[in-house]
């Protein structure tokens, strides 16, 4: 498998090179109680295609909040994102729920497989919602299993495998619909240090292939894997010094 | 995938599943059980009474048909005016008393109607010959075995007889020529059926010209209640019921085992509902962060729903057709009960299965299970996605 | 023609099928003695519905639509007797009209005739040896015991009774998979928790103790409220019915046994689906039960 494999088709020749997240002058506040919590105060921000971005900072610095924006699961308060050049912040839930299904891949720290389903279930999952047939996923499923390393435990369920190894079904399953951009969540929160490392590797590989990567994370081998990082403090970016 | 979905959510925790399909299926079939006494027992009583094809039964005045030992005087004369009706297409008299049957020294009490040979009015014949000629008598299969006799014995009837004085009204030697199926009497009740004259001759010249009862049949095309007015208003010593003024009766006194089908049958249907409303939202709850996961990667809210939807649907289809099974069973079961009501005539059946109506009270629990399913799908699908994981990941 | 013995269908408010065993009718009120000899008693329901009341007089006949032809005899109403309460006749809707004996031997025209007898004897010991005497005795005649007619004559209630005994089943079965459900599930849900417990410490004993304890708290909460729904809906039925049967008789009743039977149910049930789930959870390592 190759990096067009992983990622999406190109949009069109104009907006090969606009960049594929566009955030301006993001603002999230929260009600809690009676309290406003203002998780993002003002974030701007691009990332070009192919380019591979760590988000760090202290927990509670708003960077998995601004992650939720740049998955469209959740909207700014104030301010525009724009994925791929369309403002997501004002697309209607069934509109973005569309959009996540094509270009967006997300993976998370706790993996969220379905337990019920077999490992090459989970994958196919996104694509079974965007219509795909039956045998044009299984083959698919069957590709980025392999591509993932996993090609021989397809048919094993979430509890039959190891936290690597379900971190890797995950990755498998955020790259099935070949997303313009992917999400990681703390990807590597809940694994140990080598098979941290075999993820660190697998995100790396993946940039390599085209894909364009953004990683909240507090692990410092993870951020040091990404060509820049962003370093977020009190719901802000810090400019680099 | 929606499917695969929600049979891999049954299948998570089998004992639960199997618990609330179990539930499901009882509640189903006392469901089905109702809905079989509620509608059948008035089919059944319809049926009972159109089993001939009658609609009126002319009785004494003030009297239920058959009810009371009271006759209708001058029965020629009422014959005559019915028939002078061109609504009333076929009559046929009954004339009721008690006969004994004389053993030697014994006397063998039973039931005897007198009927028009022209129709087999009482009866449905298994076995032998109808009553057509003066000195046949049709019996019950009770009748020949609490007289001990069989097709072809002749048997020594007596009417008004009196046990002290050994006196009777009339006497004759008749001979058992078929077995019958009586509709108006239970089973186990000795009955026989003699020609209408046999009767009337028996009962001496008081009884010369009286009925019991008269059957008539109104055409298709006439209202069988205007009939009835006409009969009513003509001959003022008799009282007309039509089959929709007794199914009427029925419905009034039968009214308690109706409410109670009622009331059981909307019982089951609520503990059926709550049964899949709580399995359906506890299995929802456990899986908050995997619904809300789907949402994130892109499954549309309505399939989201649907998948919960079909979960409930399948607990209550599955739980549905074992209730079906469950149900006819249990009817059985009732019914056997109910068949022991005393002189209940074997035609009357409490349950009576009619598919339209299995299928709509079964309907009924699927409709339930589905609306049981959309409450907590649509929360579930409706939760703001990034709090939902957030929490998820504190839990 | 519908049998006279399909006794819960028919109904009939003839005057002639009745016993006159004016002495054992419990009157509401009397009217002298003066009153003309041919008097009869009514029950409350026909005196309801026909406006009747004591000293009116009615026309009386042995034969149906005696009224259309004008023949039959006056009487007197001297009492009104309050409604029986057997429960054999209920459902038959029909009026009780009592007269003296000789007046319905002469309306009937079955002169010096009568139906059975009632004979009082000294004690049980001497029912049997009258009975049997009677019996022996006697052509024509049958004795039996009062209690043996009663029994006869309740069938219908007996039926009626095996009936509802045969739904309670049906019901409890219901309600006791439901209960059980419920139960498991509420236990389930707590897998986290109980997890937690394990975690710190807590022994396995006490996990289960604390379980069966809160299931056996919500089974006597549930089935005091249960209890409480049960006294409440009785008293609607009885309501209910007693209007549409016009009678006094009790149709649902909530007593100290059915209560404990309902409450030893809910209760055992309980404990039980809640022993069950936590043996079931505290049988599970704690981590799984994290995991899952």
């Amino acid at each position: 498998m190759t990096a067009s494999d992983t990622r999406a088709a190109p949009q069109g020749d104009s907006l090969s090179t606009a960049p594929v997240v566009a955030v301006r002058d993001a603002h999230r506040d929260y009600r809690m109680g009676q309290e406003v919590v203002r998780a993002l105060r003002g974030v701007s921000l691009e990332i070009a295609p192919g380019d591979y971005v760590a988000i760090v900072g202290p927990s509670g610095c708003g960077k998995s909040t601004l992650l939720n924006l740049l998955g469209v699961v959740d909207r700014p308060t104030e301010g525009q994102v724009l994925i791929q050049g369309r403002d997501v912040g004002a697309m209607r839930d069934r509109e973005a729920t569309s959009f996540r299904l094509r270009n967006i891949g997300f993976v998370f720290q706790r993996f969220y497989l379905m337990a019920m389903l077999s490992a090459r279930e989970n994958v196919e999952l996104p694509m079974a919602e965007a219509g795909m047939s039956a045998a044009a996923r299984i083959a698919r499923a069957r590709e980025l299993l392999d591509y993932v390393g996993l090609g021989a435990r397809e048919r094993h369920r979430p509890g039959q495998l190891s936290g690597g190894e379900q971190q890797r079904v995950a990755i498998a399953r955020a790259l099935a619909n070949r997303p313009g951009l992917l999400l990681a969540d703390e990807p590597t929160g809940e694994l140990d240090a080598h098979t941290g490392a075999e993820i660190i590797g697998l995100f790396r590989r993946l940039n390599e292939d085209g894909t364009t990567v953004v990683v909240v994370t507090h692990d410092g081998e993870l951020a040091a894997a990404a060509r820049r990082t962003i370093h977020m403090r009190d719901g802000q970016i810090i400019p680099p010094t | 995938m929606i499917r695969t979905l929600a049979a891999a959510s049954l299948r998570r925790h089998p004992a639960r599943t199997i618990l609330a399909i179990l539930g499901v299926a009882v509640a189903g079939a006392l469901l089905l059980d109702m809905v079989m006494l509620g509608t059948g027992m008035r089919e059944s009583f319809r049926r009972f009474l159109l089993v001939q094809g009658f609609q009126l039964r002319i009785a004494p005045k003030g009297t239920l048909p058959m009810d009371t030992e009271a006759t209708i005087n001058g029965a020629s004369a009422l014959l005559r005016t019915l028939r002078t009706n061109p609504d009333i297409i076929a009559i046929t008299p009954v004339l009721g008393a008690q006969i004994h049957v004389l053993q030697g020294t014994r006397a063998i009490t039973s039931f005897a109607v007198g009927i028009d040979e022209s129709t087999e009015a009482d009866y449905q014949l298994e076995a032998g010959t109808n009553v057509a000629a003066p000195d046949h008598i049709v019996g019950n299969a009770a009748f020949l075995t609490a007289m001990h006799v069989h097709r072809g014995d002749t048997v020594d009837v007596v009417t008004g007889f009196d046990p002290q004085l050994r006196t009777y009204v009339g006497r004759r030697r008749l001979v058992v020529v078929g077995r019958g199926r009586f509709f108006y009497t239970s089973a186990e009740q000795p009955v026989a059926a003699v020609p209408l004259a046999t009767m009337q001759a028996m009962g001496g010249p008081e009884r010369a010209d009286r009925v019991s009862l008269v059957l008539a049949r109104v055409r298709d095309s006439a209202n069988a209640d205007s009939a009835a007015a006409w009969v009513d208003r003509t001959i003022p010593r008799v009282s007309t019921i039509s089959t929709d003024a007794a199914m009427r009766q029925v419905d009034e006194r039968m009214g308690y085992f109706r409410q109670l089908a009622v009331i059981l049958a909307a019982v089951s249907l609520i503990v059926g509902f709550l049964l899949v409303t709580t399995l359906v939202t506890v299995s929802v709850n456990e899986r908050l962060g995997e619904i809300a996961v789907m949402r994130a990667i892109g499954v549309r809210r309505v399939h989201i729903v649907q998948q919960i939807v079909l979960e409930g649907v399948t607990l209550s289809l599955v739980g549905a057709v074992a209730g079906l099974g469950l149900g006819l069973v249990t009817a059985h079961f009732l019914n056997a009960i109910l068949s022991d009501f005393p002189g209940l005539p074997a035609t009357f059946h409490f349950f009576l299965f009619q598919p339209s109506a299995a299928a709509r009270s079964l309907g009924l629990l699927v409709i339930a299970g589905i609306l049981a399913g959309v409450y907590p799908a649509w929360r579930a699908a409706s939760l703001p996605i990034a709090g939902t994981l957030r929490r998820e990941a504190i839990a | 023609m519908v049998s006279h013995r399909v006794a819960l269908i028919a109904a009939t408010c003839t005057l002639l099928a009745t016993a006159a065993v004016i002495a054992s009718a419990q009157t509401t009120s009397r009217v002298p003695a003066a009153v003309a000899a041919r008097s009869i008693a009514i029950d409350e329901r026909f005196a309801e519905d026909e406006h009747l009341k004591v000293g009116d007089r009615v026309v009386i006949s042995g034969d149906p639509g005696a009224a259309a032809t004008g023949s039959g005899d006056t009487a007197v109403i001297a009492a009104i007797t309050k409604q029986g309460t057997d429960p054999s006749e209920i459902a038959r809707d029909e009026y009780r009209v009592r007269l003296h004996l000789t007046d319905l031997q002469r309306l009937t025209g079955a002169a010096d005739r009568v139906d059975r007898f009632a004979i009082r004897t000294a004690g049980g010991a001497a029912a049997d040896s009258v009975r049997a005497s009677i019996n022996a005795a006697a052509f024509g005649f049958h004795a039996y015991r009062s209690i043996d007619v009663a029994v006869g004559t309740s069938r219908t209630f007996q039926v009626v009774s095996r009936f509802h005994h045969a739904i309670a089943l049906i019901t409890i079965v219901a309600s006791g998979i439901f209960l059980l459900c419920i139960l498991l599930l509420r236990v389930e849900e707590r897998r986290r928790d109980i997890a937690a417990l394990r975690l710190i410490g807590i022994s396995r004993r006490s996990v289960v103790w604390s379980v069966v304890l809160e299931a056996a708290l919500i089974s006597v909460v549930g089935s005091a409220l249960g209890t409480g729904i049960g006294w409440l809906g009785s008293l609607l039925i009885n309501w209910h019915y007693r209007g549409v049967y016009r009678t006094p008789l009790a149709f649902a009743l909530v007593t100290p046994n059915i209560v404990v039977a309902a409450v030893v149910l809910a209760i055992g049930l309980g404990v039980g689906a809640g022993f069950v789930a936590a043996m079931r959870l505290v049988r599970t390592p704690p981590l799984t039960l994290f995991g899952r």
